[in-house]
């Protein structure tokens, strides 16, 4: 009798296993598809960036400009928050000076070009690319320890 | 600190090249803190392997930071460090640079998915 709930219980595991192999092949394929698409829009923004070095000089857009550790403080306009099932999501700040929430394109240019504006849209579009990634990648290292934990289990069985 | 982060949302913090370093500010993601501590890092030719790892290890420590973004070719220098960090939060993201395209195999996570399939596996 007991062989026979053991044989089942190893059946069910098994099968339990396979469906996580499952998941985790879906979920590599849909992380890889992610990584793509960041490398696709960054690599836009990075062009359109070197357009407006091109156009305005290799100095306007370096880190010359970034603010350093003796600049003022100031806000991130991009922040993460966390949805009722942990999964995260980008939510964006209005520019509000007077609270440190400063617009980061007049760093570099007070009448910034249409290139640097574009490259911007391609960024914001990378980050909210990073915050899907997060979600993968948070949800493929939970169904790999998933695997290792019943992977033991059935081992001890 | 935790509490008020968690009202305002966490922060994406990056480490990377010039470039990865403007862009990603450009998108909204920087921030200096009270304390003056940026939540980014620009790499140049200069910048020691250890400074990367300080910082990427300050990062982890930080409380109000989700995501930490590295490129990918930077990811390389620390792997130990990152390879030790197993906690969902803060998620390590490896990304590509202008010089580096983003490969797969170098990417702590599918190594770690990679590493299921070992051949006593297959033959069981």
């Amino acid at each position: 009798m007991s062989e026979k709930n053991t044989k089942n219980e190893r059946s069910a595991a098994g099968e339990l296993l396979d469906s996580l192999y499952l998941d985790m092949f879906h979920l590599i394929e849909a992380h890889t598809q992610c990584r793509i698409d960041i490398e696709r829009t960054s690599s836009d923004g990075s062009i359109l960036l070197a357009r407006t070095k091109f156009q305005q000089g290799g100095q306007s857009l370096s880190t010359a400009q970034i603010p350093a550790e003796n600049s003022a403080e100031f806000n991130a306009l991009c922040r993460v928050k966390k949805a009722a099932d942990e999964d995260i999501s980008i939510e964006r700040h209005p520019v509000d000076k007077e609270n440190g929430y400063v617009e980061p394109l007049y760093w570099f240019s007070v009448l910034p070009p249409m290139s640097l504006r574009s490259a911007v849209d391609k960024f914001k579009r990378t980050i909210d690319l990073i915050a899907e990634s997060a979600n993968l990648q948070r949800e493929l290292s939970r169904v790999l320890d998933g695997i290792n934990r019943l992977r033991q289990t059935v081992a001890l069985q | 600190m935790a509490l008020h982060s968690a009202i305002k949302g966490k922060l994406i913090s990056v480490i990377g090249d010039e470039d990865t370093c403007v862009g990603f500010l450009l998108g909204g993601v920087g921030e200096i803190n009270k304390n003056r501590h940026p939540n980014f890092m620009v790499v140049d030719k200069n910048t020691a392997v250890s400074e990367i790892e300080d910082c990427f290890k300050r990062f982890l420590k930080r409380d109000d930071i989700d995501i930490i973004l590295i490129n990918q070719t930077y990811a390389e220098l620390i792997r130990h460090v990152i390879d030790a960090h197993t906690s969902p939060v803060p998620a390590v993201l490896e990304i590509p640079s202008k010089d580096h395209p983003y490969d797969a195999s170098k990417d702590s996570i599918l190594r770690r998915a990679r590493g299921m399939f070992n051949p006593e596996d297959l033959v069981r």
